[in-house]
């Protein structure tokens, strides 16, 4: 596993002489004749390629199959060589596809047979080749940068694959020898330099092509040390299909590729819509997909040879008809990308569009007998095939304990569905490399910054919370958590406050768990307190956010019913209450009248129209209330007359053990008899959305100004 | 990573143990000692470890397959008989076809051979194998290193000096060496005694089998969490990042991805079941909503957390990791880039739950997935030529798939230095245009052979006319009726 091997740069240089403008030829016959044709039409002659053509062609096949497997880091630098050197791309990753090449190479055209064979030679594009290798590749570069000090762990390595037609056994050795040359003195030169490698290891693979028909004069020659730094091999063939199979048995050789042959695909005939042959597909892929059947010896039991090379081996796998709709997971150990060896194939290109569209294939090992074996898939992600390799022995994870029978697995009622709410607003999405927030933190960071806002307070089980098992908090509670908050979104959580002071005037009962508690569980009031608390608690861990943030924490403390110590003193001083409560009530309208500013005159009256359905309430509840106090409760220590503001009377009083119909009946019939001239004034005086709040002033008189902007 | 015990069984591990004191005991009874400790161990801490328990002398026998029963390893160790010599190279061989029947060749194992040191003497002598192990034929290969990935941890029932004496350590070496230097030999320090042999099981134990503790974090939330089997650190380049990997165990749960693992020593196991875990509710919901998170296992290392059930129903939380890096799976692109979806200006996931950011697709279609030209087979070329014909004679109504197809051609011809090919194609299509029936449109003919024309002057190479990225159009013709004056 090593990133800077050879296979990381290879030039490819491919000789333009004059010479390669001669015919390979292998007849290609055109001109098909059809049946409809008429008869005495002298077909046309057939054409035969170039050898330059046969070089190019089979050289991008070479480049076709690299970019399929390997998109990126595996590098080519493709150079034609003539009377000078036509470099056709460059390191980089962005010229890195067949498309770009195949532009620059209609470019170069065909060689001219007319150009003087003396001034051309392939050793310009050996020498260019050898320059290029030097150069540092951006993969190289990036990595010497954060290598820092280790800077010289990334290697140098390079191949130089030539297509040429050489002469002879001399001339190779000429070639040979001047790339050894070159590279002495290149690395010499690299030495000084930042943006040039030394080359440590060079690969030469020097392919001969001479036409069909034709002796070679150049003979075939195994790899070779011809130097520390560079070894050499010869292949000579013959231009065309020969040449093609070569140089896809070079790029499995040097890009560590395999072979697999789907066999047993069923197709549609063309003809035949009705019947259906088999055909077989032949992939490559990384050699590790095979790795199994490499390691346990029975890569022959596997598969058999491929038809169209001889050499090479092909491990054969039956297509397994897919069942629709599955969506099974299987234990996989590896995807790697594939490239069909015959692209544009009538089957090929049937198998890839299918996997395209989305289906997946099992593979399954041909077996003579016993159980079948899958033990790969075919899938495509995002428009690329891969190889999946599936485990087809015993797994290790087999059998796993059940979660129940860990930690925290009898408990039953985690809030499952919100959390599958809280994933989904947590989803992540592919953001474009430039995108960088103003604190420098690349998306991830934000992501898991997300996560720790989002959950600072976030009880896992239902019997843990009542706010979050409440519709009317959910507004505020998707807010609170965010990063930033907008005035409106700062109005929502205040509306949301509101609408529980509502509830809790009247007296809505609340969702609190009453599992382990006896009886009914807490009274109203408690229930209503351990909803602001938790509120509270929520609202508080999010306070430092900013001050809008704030702004929700002041609005919940302003209006929530009590402080808590309030309310620990107003419970023991209840049973008393009633009996202070005519002295209470002159005292506060004493008190109010002195405190009343200019702002409060509005409001102060329609509250005190309203103390008078309150006091005339209370008397009738009085006795109720009495009745179902504890009598146990401590007398209070010392009550201190408090001054009171009137605003929190009511809630107070309405929070009495009267049940809410009896209580809302009173009222309205009261209001509704008594009151019913007011109440056309309220109406007349704010608009329809201000009704809510009109209750609010009267209760919580503090929050004036909140309501003018409501209404705003 | 299974594990399979291989026990020497040989007469050598009865020699007794010289203790002053009241007990006498064999090598062999320290040995039980010892991996009596491991089973102890592994039922309590490693309980999910396949174990298998293989004896061998001069022959091997498999006594207790693969099982996470300690039970019946823990007996059939304590029935242990005794045989004859000692001949480790056909045991070694029987533990690889153990081990490759039962999980394949993909699976790492660990195989711990307790012996007292004493390796045989001639044929079938370690020594002996060693000495001739590179002069085997392929079917008699030496059965290390494994063909699965394996620590092999020799646990030695003798003292380093006593081994030091003959050679015995030397050949032990070799043999971790032979194994790609994956495992290491344990030697017992002091003399022979019950004491030391736990403490020689003790380091093995710390060494292979301590349980992988972590913490699995999602914002403040947090769970302490068990991995098992034990992620073990990953080397991705040796070249250019010798240092293997490890996992570190805090784990950030990123959305719809990560959790990170951080190392504390929590007793998780006080409030049994009782108390709320935060991993139980991340389970529900995985599999409730069908979704895996992303877990973040180190800097540059990521995994995924997802819902597991099994044939009987029973489902865990599963983490698989993916190969360290940056870019694990292609098509969710750079892990680092991966943002929460709310931050993006449009959801991309869609209001209604019907879209999806992924998987993001290349920026190059492979070539499978666009319309290469390859003629390397003759039968690609005259598909081609074929294709054009066929279209020809349906002129005018074909004439946008007719230019597009002879357009495809041309650019491959130039590409390839094929000129003869775009003369030839030419002339066929001049030919098509003498053949043409009485009751052709007009426009067909026009079409024919400006095609042929504009091919001519492609094959002539003059730069005017063979620019790869210009395509051949139509022939604007008076035939308004026709598609001829179709733009392509």
């Amino acid at each position: 596993m090593r990133i800077f091997s050879v296979s990381h740069k290879t030039a490819f240089v491919v000789d333009h002489c004059p010479y390669m403008a001669e015919s390979s030829r292998q007849l290609i016959e055109c001109d098909m004749l059809t049946k409809s044709r008429s008869q005495g039409v002298i077909p046309l002659a057939p054409v035969s390629k170039s050898l330059w053509t046969c070089a190019i062609e089979c050289s991008m096949e070479y480049c076709r199959i690299l970019y399929d497997v390997y998109p990126t880091k595996k590098l080519v630098n493709y150079i034609v060589s003539d009377s000078e050197v036509h470099i056709l791309n460059s390191w980089k990753q962005e010229n890195q596809n067949t498309q770009e090449l195949m532009t620059a190479l209609a470019a170069v055209g065909p060689p001219n047979p007319r150009q003087d064979p003396e001034c051309c030679s392939v050793l310009h594009g050996l020498v260019a080749a050898v320059e290029s290798l030097c150069k540092i590749t951006e993969y190289q570069h990036e990595s010497r940068t954060t290598l820092m000090d280790t800077a010289d762990r990334v290697a140098n390595r390079g191949r130089i694959i030539c297509l040429t037609n050489a002469k002879s056994d001399t001339h190779v050795r000429m070639l040979e020898d001047c790339v050894l040359e070159t590279i002495q003195e290149q690395n010499k030169r690299a030495a000084g330099s930042d943006r040039l490698m030394p080359i440590q290891q060079c690969e030469l693979v020097l392919v001969h092509i001479y036409p069909q028909g034709e002796e070679t004069l150049v003979s075939d020659r195994q790899k070779k040390e011809l130097s520390s730094v560079l070894s050499s091999e010869v292949h000579s063939v013959r231009a065309g299909r020969y040449l093609a199979g070569k140089l896809n048995v070079l790029v499995q050789q040097h890009f560590d590729l395999a072979s697999t042959t789907i066999t047993n695909i069923p197709m549609k005939e063309e003809q035949h819509a009705n019947t259906s042959a088999n055909y077989d597909v032949e992939l490559l892929h990384h050699r590790d997909a095979h790795i199994e059947f490499i390691k346990s010896g029975d890569l022959h039991m596997a598969g058999s040879t491929s038809r169209d090379s001889g050499l090479k081996e092909t491990v054969t796998l039956k297509w397994c008809t897919p069942r629709t709709n599955s969506v099974e997971l299987h234990y996989c150990t590896g995807a790697y990308r594939i490239s069909p060896v015959d692209v544009n194939s009538r089957p090929s290109s049937c198998l890839t569009n299918f996997l395209l569209n989305g289906r997946s294939v099992l593979l399954e090992q041909p077996r003579k007998s016993g159980s079948k074996v899958i033990s790969h898939m075919l899938s495509s992600h995002g428009g690329e095939i891969f190889l999946h390799v599936l485990n087809s022995t015993r797994s290790t994870l087999e059998d796993p304990p059940s979660i129940s029978e860990g930690c925290g697995g009898r408990v039953t009622d985690y809030r499952i569905t919100d959390f599958g709410e809280f994933m989904r607003e947590n989803r992540l999405t592919p953001f474009p490399e430039s995108m960088v927030d103003a604190a420098c933190r690349t998306p991830v960071e934000r992501a898991k910054f997300q996560l720790e806002r989002h959950t600072r307070y976030w009880p896992m089980i239902i019997s843990q919370t009542t706010i979050f098992n409440m519709q009317a908090v959910v507004p505020l509670a998707n807010l609170i958590v965010k990063d930033t908050l907008t005035d409106e979104d700062v109005l929502t959580c205040q509306k949301t406050v509101y609408n529980l002071v509502d509830m809790e005037r009247k007296s809505d009962p609340l969702p609190i768990s009453t599992a382990g508690s006896r009886g009914k569980g807490p009274k109203r009031d408690e229930q209503y307190r351990i909803m602001w608390n938790e509120l509270e608690t929520l609202v508080k861990a999010h306070v430092g956010t900013s001050e809008r943030h704030q702004r929700v924490l002041d609005c919940i403390s302003a209006c929530r019913s009590k402080p808590p110590e309030e309310e620990e003193r107003k419970k023991r001083g209840r049973k008393r209450e009633d009996k202070r409560t005519k002295e209470r009530e002159d005292k506060e309208d004493k008190t109010e009248k002195n405190g009343k500013d200019t702002e409060e005159k509005g409001w102060t009256t329609d509250s005190e129209r309203l103390k008078g359905v309150m006091e005339r309430e209370k008397d009738e509840q009085s006795e109720c209330e009495i009745i179902k106090d504890s009598p146990d409760s401590p007398e209070p220590l010392n009550k201190k007359p408090r001054l009171a503001t009137e605003e929190q009377q009511p809630p107070e009083k309405s929070k009495g053990p009267v049940s809410l119909l009896t209580l809302w009946t009173n009222r309205i019939t009261q209001a509704n008899s008594r009151k019913h001239q007011e109440f056309a004034g309220r109406l007349s005086s704010v608009n329809s959305k201000a009704e809510l709040y009109q209750h609010l002033k009267e209760e919580n008189g503090m929050d004036v100004h909140e309501n003018g902007k409501a209404t705003r | 990573m299974p594990t399979v015990v291989l026990l020497d069984s040989s007469l050598s591990m009865t020699r007794p143990v010289s203790v002053e004191g009241s007990e006498e005991f064999q090598r062999k009874n320290l040995a039980v000692h010892g991996l009596t400790m491991l089973f102890e161990h592994m039922a309590t801490n490693y309980r999910l470890e396949f174990t298998s328990l293989v004896a061998f002398s001069s022959l091997w026998e498999l006594l207790v397959p693969f099982s996470r029963d300690y039970n019946t390893l823990q007996e059939a160790l304590n029935n242990l008989e005794d045989y004859d010599k000692t001949c480790l190279e056909a045991a070694l061989q029987g533990v690889s076809n153990v081990v490759q029947q039962e999980w394949g060749t993909s699976c790492p194992c660990q195989v711990v051979l307790v012996t007292d040191g004493a390796l045989g003497i001639g044929r079938g002598s370690l020594r002996h194998s060693l000495q001739t192990v590179k002069q085997r034929v392929d079917d008699k290969k030496f059965p290390l290193p494994f063909p699965f990935p394996s620590k092999l941890y020799v646990m030695c029932i003798a003292n380093a000096e006593e081994l030091q004496a003959t050679d015995s350590m030397d050949n032990l070496e070799q043999l971790i060496n032979l194994n790609g230097g994956e495992g290491q030999i344990y030697t017992m320090e002091g003399p022979l005694c019950l004491k030391s042999v736990q403490s020689m099981f003790g380091k093995l134990i710390d060494q292979a089998y301590s349980p992988f503790h972590a913490v699995l974090r999602c914002g403040n939330l947090t769970s302490d969490v068990q991995v098992f089997p034990r992620p073990e650190p990953v080397t991705i380049d040796e070249e250019v990042d010798p240092i293997p990997k490890t996992v570190q165990t805090e784990g950030d749960e990123i959305g719809t991805g990560a959790t990170d693992d951080t190392e504390e020593e929590t007793s998780t196991n006080q409030m049994a079941g009782k108390s709320p875990n935060f991993c139980v509710l991340l389970h529900g919901s995985l599999k409730v909503e069908g979704m895996v998170a992303l877990v973040q296992l180190g800097p540059d290392w990521f995994g995924m957390l997802y819902s597991q059930a099994d044939s009987k129903k029973k489902s865990n939380l599963m983490m698989s990791l993916f190969d360290p890096g940056s870019e694990p799976l292609p098509w969710l692109g750079r892990m680092s880039q991966l943002g929460p979806a709310s931050d993006a200006a449009e959801n991309p996931y869609g209001e209604d739950d019907s879209k999806s950011p992924f998987p993001i697709q290349p920026k190059h279609k492979r070539s499978y997935a666009q319309n290469v030209t390859v003629w390397i087979k003759a039968s690609g070329l005259q598909t081609d030529v074929q294709k054009i014909l066929r279209n020809a004679k349906k002129l005018p109504e074909k004439t946008q798939t007719f230019y597009k197809e002879l357009n495809r051609l041309r650019k491959a011809a130039l590409a390839f230095g094929f000129w003869e090919l775009l003369k030839s194609v030419a002339e066929l299509l001049e030919r098509e245009c003498t053949l043409l029936p009485d009751s052709a449109h007009p426009d067909a003919a026009f079409q024919l052979s400006h095609a042929a024309q504009q091919l001519k002057l492609a094959s002539s190479g003059d730069s005017k006319y063979a620019v790869f990225e210009q395509n051949i159009t139509p022939m604007l013709t008076d035939f308004s009726g026709g598609g001829g004056a179709d733009r392509i």
